[in-house]
């Protein structure tokens, strides 16, 4: 029935090797999150905006974005520009798809963020004397960020899973990568993707748990 | 707890009763009875393997199926698997058979078992109009890229290795097809691929500007049929499969009817039994 018989010893020798591109898994994705929570809080005070043009920049990236396969926009960062003549390099071209998926998809988190301050404090702010960005940096912000903190968690999962997508734009560095070169050199497809699953599991796992603690740092009344 | 053990023995049961029942029909039998040969064959690859006009697949590699289903009194089927995914398919019992062009190199032999092979490839630098790329050498401080873990791909990141240069890198893409867009697209500059690939693909003129730039130094690529390691029978059978082709000549036909004129490569190693 399963014609295999499992070779752990070569294949935990390669785990130095497979750490090594969890590291850059993890890069991509803390780089892909920092940058896609700034465009995607720029995003959603877009799409409050009461010009018509930023609401239509906002509504279709946020639209693109959560609509499309992540595998597609990542394939288009990297050979639909390069039909442009645009060349971005495997790691940045990974980079740009993703953090453009978590902008898209932080957008609709934050707008829903946004709703959840109430109005009046706003309101409160101004009449204390702050200008309308010190009111939206220092009052609306922090309680929008307590609101959406943990779907923002979800998303950094997401993040990091949708790394593994690297492969297909020629990334030979990140775990999914490392792994896929593995395989293709010894065949030996069950224990390498084995170890990268636990790998991702573990990784997963950290942020999980991580962002619980600083949500109880910081969050708390 | 008793639930844990009884659930423990349960799983141990179930692991060791392959190992206990004596098997009666090996992977042969079970294809000559089924009346159907699944071969796992890249379909990205020409002239081994592509599609014609019509999405029907053809090439060397689909005839060489063909062929084995037909001296097996069999149907043959043709499973498309890129080249990452010929060893997954074979263990998971997805094919019979690879008939994929596969190195046979002895890190791959630990895992799958080989044929004797049933062809041979030289490799070629492929590369762009305007790059000044002319020869292997010239491949340094390049961006090249190649199909992920194919025989030529695994030469070339070795070489881009040690030449250590730091505008050269390497990059490896999941299809044949990826390489030779993002080499037309200028994302890398040059690929090694088997000289019969490289000049089916300048003839196709389907990516425009591309051209050989010289020979790669590699050792001769020889490539088997690939089936389960334990399947000595099966493995007995490609064996001759392999030898026959060769002794009625249906080897020549087809290397004439798919790569074209010129010697044919010499299968055989001097100077050492297989």
């Amino acid at each position: 029935m399963f014609n295999y018989t499992f070779h752990w010893r070569p294949a935990l020798n390669a785990l130095p090797q497979m750490l090594e591109g969890a590291v850059v898994t993890l890069q991509i994705a803390v780089l892909s999150m920092i940058i896609g929570i700034a465009i995607g809080v720029v995003l959603a005070v877009m799409q409050g905006s009461r010009f018509r043009v930023f609401r239509g920049i906002a509504s279709a990236w946020v639209e693109v974005a959560r609509n499309t396969p992540a595998l597609f926009q990542i394939y288009m960062a990297y050979f639909g520009l390069g039909q442009l003549g645009i060349h971005l390099d495997s790691f940045v071209a990974l980079l740009a798809g993703i953090t453009f998926n978590n902008a898209g998809y932080l957008a609709e988190t934050f707008r829903g963020g946004l709703r959840a301050v109430p109005r009046t404090q706003v309101r409160a702010a101004r009449s204390l004397g702050f200008g309308a960005f010190d009111a939206f940096r220092l009052i609306v912000m922090p309680q929008m960020f307590r609101a959406v903190f943990h779907p923002m968690t979800n998303q950094m999962v997401w993040a990091i899973l949708m790394t593994s997508l690297g492969v297909i734009v020629g990334l030979n560095t990140d775990l999914t990568g490392v792994t896929q070169e593995l395989n293709v050199r010894t065949f030996r497809t069950f224990e390498y993707f084995a170890i990268a699953a636990v790998l991702y599991y573990i990784i997963a796992k950290i942020v999980t748990l991580g962002a619980r603690g600083i949500a109880w740092r910081l969050f708390k009344y | 707890m008793i639930r844990k053990l009884a659930l423990a023995g349960l799983a141990f049961a179930v692991m060791a009763a392959p190992l206990t029942t004596p098997a009666f029909a090996d992977k042969l039998d079970d294809i000559i009875a089924s009346g159907k040969l699944r071969c796992a064959v890249v379909l990205d690859f020409p002239p081994m393997g592509s599609r014609d006009e019509n999405n029907e697949p053809i090439g060397y590699d689909v005839d060489v199926c063909n062929d084995l289903a037909g001296v097996l009194g069999v149907e043959a089927e043709i499973v498309e698997t890129p080249f990452p995914d010929r060893i997954p398919a074979l263990v998971s019992g997805r094919v019979d058979v690879g008939v994929a062009s596969t190195s046979d190199t002895l890190e791959r032999a630990k895992t799958v078992g080989f044929s004797i092979p049933y062809f041979a490839f030289t490799n070629v630098v492929l590369t762009r109009e305007g790059t000044g790329i002319d020869s292997y050498e010239s491949l340094k401080g390049h961006k090249v890229g190649s199909v992920a873990g194919v025989f030529e791909g695994i030469a070339l990141e070795a070489s881009v290795n040690e030449w250590n240069d730091p505008d050269g890198s390497f990059r490896s893409y999941q299809s044949q097809a990826d390489v030779f867009l993002a080499l037309a697209q200028g994302q890398i500059d040059a690929t090694v691929v088997t000289s019969t690939v490289a000049s089916a693909t300048v003839k196709s003129g389907a990516y425009d500007g591309l051209k050989v730039g010289g020979d790669a130094p590699y050792l001769v690529d020889y490539v088997g049929l690939i089936t389960l390691r334990n399947e000595y029978g099966l493995l007995n059978y490609l064996n001759l499969f392999v030898n026959q082709q060769i002794r009625t000549g249906r080897y020549e036909e087809l290397y004439r009817k798919w790569i074209g004129e010129g010697e044919l490569p010499n299968l055989t190693v001097p100077g050492v039994y297989y």
